[in-house]
């Protein structure tokens, strides 16, 4: 699917928050790695799509009310079968009912292989446009801003710099005898998102704000487990810096 | 495509008015000779302006012993810088009379975007220039300072031009800039004070200056880049070639509040200039200090393309200074090793006196420096130019410790200088050679240092005030040329 549909239908929508399901679409477009899943309605659908995927899995609320889905418990993590993964839709739910929140489906995904957490973001600023940012993910980032920021596109060399500059940066190579995992792969993500035709500057006119936290990175490779897309309210885009 | 060499001439010779105009124009300059537009005159006639200088005035018929004029237009000659201090609500008025018969206007008046009510005043003030054919600087800045052409907004400032190209937001800074800058040996290509810049950005001076010949580095005080994109991009073609220093004000959330008032600058996330630093190869850093240190070095020292300053050997007098010379260059990231083996064997086998540490930091009290009648100075330097590979060598001075000492028989402090003088000489471009000459602030001390210091800047090798300035200085052209290495390998 073309991401211009993707962006359009939503917009269409009347929606500036991509829900996880299209904004996954979207970065698994430019290259990204992104859980394999599916985007169900009903215990039906659930029971099927479970039997194409390798467990553990995980279960999302899919709620244009909801942008923090783990605040609301909408968000089950390391279901082994059929019958816990039915048991986690009918929790959510029952939250999702309690808080009066609407429910646009449940997105399905196999677990992504355990790694260090990480966070990958881009912003528009009103003076330099797009912008790309790494740091350690998870809560700890708002403690330790411990972030790099980079204006785009970012080359290869930005992209390797920004990971070897932050102070955790450590962690990556693996501490008390953690195997390390792929920074090639962390920098890999940073320019499919920030680099040259990546996809903060193709979409530039459109995307506002991009939030990957996590990005697992493993030994083998980097997976943005869960991803968040703000779209430029038509106005502000008219006004910023951030078309080029 | 143009070739760049033809590009920059044509850059050049667009601002060649402002620069080195040859017709200025000044309105807001009254007979009773008290306002800024007084100043103006008085400190660019003093500042050696041969061209011709305009007042413009409704009434007067002379000011400042010069025929006034009634309007521009009555000039015979265009306008190449048009000063403007007057009420802000006119201004737009008088560009707009211009009628394609000025060519930079400066506006020094206040009043504009940097406040609420006079932000449309300052889109007006943009379409009138637009109007009258005039490119305007400012608004809410002080003008351009310029050796080379003889325009100045400031008294007594050192006529002679040099390789600094500033381009400042603040008005005030700049007035530090040239005379702190000055006073450290700081000789500039051009000093441009922006304001607001709702027509003439930081962007057109920093292509300016990259175009300018006579520019070999380049210092930037901002609060606001309006045009962040270009700002960007400019760098990154040119910021390898040209040595950058950025100094960024309203980093935190009150700095912020202040520039807003200031010149009405809108907020970016200042963790984005550190980004746009290790992009482009500019030189951030955080103090006024340290900016005119580090344009200090640029100035004199040449930053290498294969070989990144990282190992400083450091010489002179104090025991505790040398211990926390070490902390502080750590701090900066550069290290201080021990020496090669065989400049140590050297250093030994001049059997200084106990007290001495020949380990690097090279310490020599007072009475070693004494030693051979104060030649062992030039024997230490050349051990280490000679037989040791340092990036950099620090010369650190205590100056009171010789002024004020009982024994006077020796000179130490011109030994060293002189030292300092064969080894720079002897030894070309191996290593990059500071000087520190730490003063006690007293009226003696200062002038011996000044002398001392007047006499290094003649030789081409900085002086500075402590050693933490040095090393900031130092660590700034280490930052540089990591760039410069990194992006030479980097394949295209």
């Amino acid at each position: 699917m073309d991401p211009r549909e993707i962006l359009r239908e939503a917009r269409d929508a009347g929606r500036l928050v991509l829900d996880e399901f299209l904004g996954k679409k979207l970065f698994a477009h430019y290259g990204i790695s992104v859980p394999k899943g599916e985007l169900i309605q009903d215990a039906l659908q659930l029971r099927r799509a479970v039997k194409a995927l390798n467990p553990p899995f995980a279960l999302k609320l899919v709620s244009p009310d909801a942008t923090h889905k783990s605040d609301v418990g909408g968000v089950k993590l390391g279901l082994q079968d059929a019958g816990q993964a039915a048991e986690a839709m009918d929790a959510i739910a029952a939250a999702a009912d309690r808080l009066t929140l609407k429910v646009t489906g449940y997105l399905v995904e196999e677990m992504a292989p355990p790694g260090r957490e990480m966070m990958v973001g881009g912003i528009s600023d009103p003076r330099f446009g797009p912008v790309v940012v790494v740091g350690l993910g998870g809560i700890f980032v708002e403690v330790f801003s411990d972030v790099a920021f980079r204006i785009c596109p970012i080359t290869g060399l930005d992209a390797q710099e920004m990971v070897t500059g932050l102070r955790t940066s450590r962690i990556l190579r693996g501490i008390r005898g953690q195997e390390p995992v792929s920074e090639k792969a962390l920098v890999e993500s940073l320019l499919q998102i920030g680099g040259e035709g990546g996809l903060f500057l193709d979409l530039a006119d459109e995307v506002s704000e991009i939030d990957v936290n996590p990005l697992i990175v493993s030994s083998h490779g980097a997976v943005a487990a869960d991803v968040r897309l703000v779209l430029h309210s038509r106005k502000g885009h008219d006004e910023s810096n951030a078309k080029q | 495509m143009t070739n760049p060499t033809q590009s920059n001439k044509k850059i050049r010779k667009q601002f060649e008015p402002l620069f080195a105009p040859r017709t200025v124009a000044v309105v807001g300059a009254s007979a009773s000779g008290t306002t800024p537009g007084n100043e103006f005159i008085r400190h660019t006639r003093n500042f050696g302006f041969t061209g011709k200088i305009c007042p413009v005035h409704p009434s007067a018929g002379e000011i400042e012993g010069l025929p006034a004029y009634r309007s521009v237009a009555e000039i015979d000659e265009i306008v190449d810088y048009f000063y403007v201090a007057i009420d802000a609500a006119q201004v737009p008025a008088v560009l707009a009379a211009a009628q394609g018969r000025v060519r930079f206007a400066q506006v020094m008046s206040s009043g504009f975007g940097e406040v609420s009510q006079g932000k449309e005043l300052e889109r007006k003030l943009v379409e009138a220039a637009k109007e009258g054919g005039v490119r305007v600087l400012g608004p809410n800045c002080l003008g351009v300072h310029s050796p080379r052409g003889r325009i100045t907004f400031v008294g007594g400032a050192a006529a002679e031009a040099g390789q600094i190209g500033i381009v400042t937001q603040s008005g005030g800074l700049a007035v530090d800039m040239i005379r702190r800058g000055e006073t450290r040996g700081l000789r500039y290509s051009g000093i441009v004070t922006i304001g607001n810049s709702a027509d003439l950005t930081p962007s057109d001076f920093l292509e300016y200056y990259f175009a300018d010949p006579d520019t070999g580095a380049v210092g930037i005080y901002l609060e606001d880049v309006k045009d962040g994109r270009r700002f960007f991009n400019l760098l990154k073609e040119g910021g390898a070639e040209k040595p950058v220093v950025l100094l960024i004000g309203g980093r935190s959330q009150q700095g912020r509040r202040a520039a807003v008032s200031h010149t009405g600058s809108l907020a970016t996330d200042a963790r984005i200039f550190q980004g746009l630093a290790d992009q482009t190869g500019a030189v951030l850093v955080d103090t006024l200090e340290e900016f005119l240190d580090v344009l200090l070095a640029f100035q004199l020292l040449r930053p290498r393309d294969d070989r990144v300053t990282e190992n400083v050997v450091v010489f002179g007098n104090g025991g505790g200074t040398s211990v926390l010379a070490a902390d502080c260059f750590a701090d900066q990231g550069l290290a201080i090793p021990a020496l090669a083996a065989e400049a140590r064997q050297a250093l030994d086998e001049l059997k200084l006196p106990p007290g001495t540490s020949i380990d690097n930091p090279i310490d020599t009290p007072a009475g070693t420096l004494r030693h051979e009648e104060g030649r062992i100075a030039e024997r230490i330097l050349a051990a280490i130019f000679g037989l040791s590979q340092p990036d950099a060598v620090v010369m650190h001075v205590n100056l009171p410790v010789f002024l004020t000492s009982t024994d006077q028989r020796i000179d130490v402090i011109a030994n060293l200088m002189q030292a300092a003088a064969r080894v720079q000489q002897h030894y070309p471009g191996q290593a990059h050679f500071l000087v520190v000459l730490r003063s006690d602030g007293a009226p003696a001390t200062d002038e011996r240092k000044r002398a001392e210091r007047a006499r290094a800047l003649a030789m081409g090798i900085p002086v500075f005030d402590e050693l933490s300035n040095a090393a900031a200085a130092l660590a700034g052209v280490a930052f540089h040329e990591k760039f410069r290495r990194s992006r030479n390998r980097e394949p295209r």
